[in-house]
């Protein structure tokens, strides 16, 4: 089901038995959205982020050789999601990595704005020739939302431009 | 889902009209069918396209229409084909207007060798091009930069490269604004932009960039064809490509800021990435700055790609392969002070251009001496493979695009549709069966790229054409493509 501007939306397949968190992709005629979802916050934002990282490297067989940090912050979730996603594509980009593999340390609210802390882990994009894909320019607003769909199933996604 | 009111004007113009909290119509230049294609049903995606024609209407400040060209389709807050024009008392500058590649755009050059003898040496050629220019995720220039330097290319734009040894400094005069706009402010563009984009002026970028070579097979316009030098036969290079990593950036750094300007000035946000601020405002102003430096940055990438490719012809060709003048450049994503005339008046307008050509008709200033009794060259990108065009602006489009036209055909197919009907091996050989020499960083991203994945833009260039303005000068037919 595509995103549509501003409307949550559920997983493709909602009555389908899911599993507990993964990650997808969802049609849109320019570019892609991208879905993640877990029993937490921060597993939903590490599936999303597979998401986003899969449309530019076939990782299959690839092992992370460096790995990025990065810290953010946002004043609701959706602007945490992302100022995250976008952070995860500009630090990589600087170090010259495509990351791959990527965990969330920690994601919570404080002094009424919710943060992020998460590295990266990836390979020299320059060493990954037939590998790479397509270059994400950017996680935009549209479509983007984060939300607990029912207890323990929370989704985050929105659409990249490529 | 709200519904939006369409009423046709005339077979190539579609209205929809002013009401509620729209303060301009929407018009939409378009045919029967491709607006048929658009509504074709309630909940198709193309949906979202004429309801950003609309919301983008409802802005603040906004002149004469809400202009959505033949290529029309779903873009991020504004209509990929969208042109918006505002009162720089009144209006807003708005992000969804500019996109995240800033002057993203087109040059095209003209060869000074014949399309045969470029045919028996055009595998050699892909090699070169292939080699020569990077392309691809990661990939990085033969310039780099320190931080000092990279603000003097956001300053300077292209004259910057060719200062550096990036030639021709004869190139310029027909680029346009001459390579470089005023009000750049690399103050306003981040610390994490700038170091982005070190190592990336020169490089191709990936997606729908490309780098063609070409033959003019078809002249439609004699007159401004002869003024822009060409002929059936002439080869023409093409390079499609933006601000890079620079541009992207500034769109992510400025999407936080104009959210906020949007909440303080109390403009209402009909969709998400259709956030702004007043252009007179500090945010407003800052955002303006920050595109003018992405504006130089993309002259200024295309300046150093022209050079390589003039390398790689020289390579192939010997020194003659190296007679290679600029035809025309001109970008499709971007911001720009122009004057134009509302209401009898003429004013000075910051005009949005997001997946649409700034198309000067004749005898307009800002355009090369050359060119200014037929009117300015228009770049249209065909899908990769496919046809190309060179259109001119006419004064009609003047008074009613602000001098606007397409940029491209336009997708009509989500790229995982792409990916399920195509693939990037077969389109290699059914592109090379034709005799197009194709080279390319990533197989899935040619199919995504696929030629059926793209609306005609043949159909695209005709509606234009139909409504007068524009008009074809010259088509072009690709020999090589590369890819990132």
């Amino acid at each position: 089901m595509a995103a549509r501007p501003g409307v949550e939306c559920a997983p493709r397949y909602a009555k389908v038995r899911m599993s507990y968190r993964g990650h997808e992709t969802v049609d849109h005629t320019a570019d892609m959205g991208i879905r993640g979802w877990g029993q937490t916050p921060a597993e939903a934002f590490e599936e999303v982020a597979a998401a986003m990282f899969e449309l530019m490297v076939n990782a299959a067989g690839l092992a992370p050789s460096r790995t990025i940090r990065i810290s953010r912050e946002g004043s609701d979730l959706v602007e945490l999601l992302l100022e995250y996603l976008n952070g995860l594509l500009s630090e990589a980009d600087v170090a010259g990595i495509v990351p791959f593999k990527v965990s969330v340390g920690a994601l919570e609210e404080r002094e009424k704005k919710w943060i992020i802390e998460a590295t990266a882990e990836g390979a020299p994009a320059a060493g990954a020739p037939g590998r790479l894909l397509v270059e994400v320019k950017a996680a935009t607003y549209y479509g983007a939302s984060v939300r607990e769909r029912k207890r323990g199933m929370w989704i985050a996604q929105c659409v990249v431009d490529l | 889902m709200a519904r939006v009111e369409l009423r046709k004007v005339h077979d190539y113009l579609w209205e929809i009209p002013k009401s509620g909290e729209m303060n301009v119509p929407g018009r939409i230049y378009a045919d029967r069918a491709s607006i048929e294609f658009l509504i074709a049903e309630e909940k198709s995606k193309e949906w979202d396209a004429l309801l950003q024609v609309r919301n983008v209407a409802c802005l603040p400040g906004i002149q004469k229409a809400s202009l959505a060209m033949a290529d029309i389709h779903p873009g991020y807050g504004f209509p990929i084909g969208g042109v918006g024009a505002f009162d720089l008392d009144t209006g807003v500058v708005t992000i969804a207007g500019v996109g995240f590649d800033i002057n993203c755009g087109v040059r095209a050059m003209a060869v000074g060798l014949t399309r045969e003898e470029v045919e028996k040496r055009k595998e050699d050629l892909a090699e070169a091009l292939f080699r020569i220019v990077p392309a691809g995720i990661g990939s990085t220039g033969s310039l780099r930069l320190t931080m000092e330097e990279i603000d003097e290319v956001l300053l300077r734009g292209a004259p910057f490269v060719i200062e550096r040894g990036y030639e021709s400094a004869d190139d310029l005069a027909y680029v346009e604004e001459g390579g470089a706009v005023e009000g750049a402010d690399p103050s306003c563009v981040s610390a994490l932009a700038k170091q982005r984009e070190l190592k990336q002026i020169g490089t191709l970028g990936s997606g729908n960039h490309y780098l063609e070579v070409q033959y003019v097979d078809a002249v439609y316009d004699e007159q401004a064809a002869s003024a822009y030098g060409l002929s059936v036969g002439t080869v023409v290079v093409s390079i499609h490509t933006g601000s890079r990593a620079l541009g992207h950036q500034i769109g992510t750094d400025y999407q936080s800021v104009l959210r906020r300007a949007s909440e303080k000035y109390k403009i209402p946000v009909r969709e998400a990435e259709l956030v702004a601020a007043p252009i007179k405002s500090p945010e407003g102003k800052r955002y303006i700055s920050a595109v003018m430096a992405g504006i130089n940055c993309a002259f200024a990438n295309r300046q150093a790609i022209a050079h390589l490719v003039r390398k790689a012809f020289k390579g192939v060709f010997g020194a003659g392969g190296g007679d290679i003048r600029t035809v025309y450049e001109v970008g499709h994503n971007n911001l720009k002070f122009e004057r134009h005339t509302v209401d009898g008046v003429e004013k000075e307008l910051l005009v949005h251009r997001k997946g649409a050509t700034r198309a000067f008709g004749p005898g307009s200033l800002g355009i090369p001496d050359r060119y200014r009794a037929v009117g300015q060259p228009v770049l249209v990108g065909g899908t990769m493979g496919t046809s190309s065009y060179i259109l001119v602006g006419t004064e009609k489009g003047m008074a009613e695009t602000f001098g606007s036209a397409v940029h491209g055909a336009g997708r009509r197919m989500s790229r995982k549709q792409a990916l399920r009907e195509y693939r990037g091996d077969t389109i290699i050989a059914a592109l090379e069966a034709r005799g197009v020499i194709v080279r390319v960083h990533s197989t899935q991203g040619l199919a995504e790229e696929a030629p059926g994945a793209y609306k005609d833009v043949e159909n695209v260039v005709a509606i234009m054409e139909g409504a007068l303005v524009s008009r074809r000068v010259v088509r072009l037919r690709p020999m090589v493509c590369v890819k990132g």
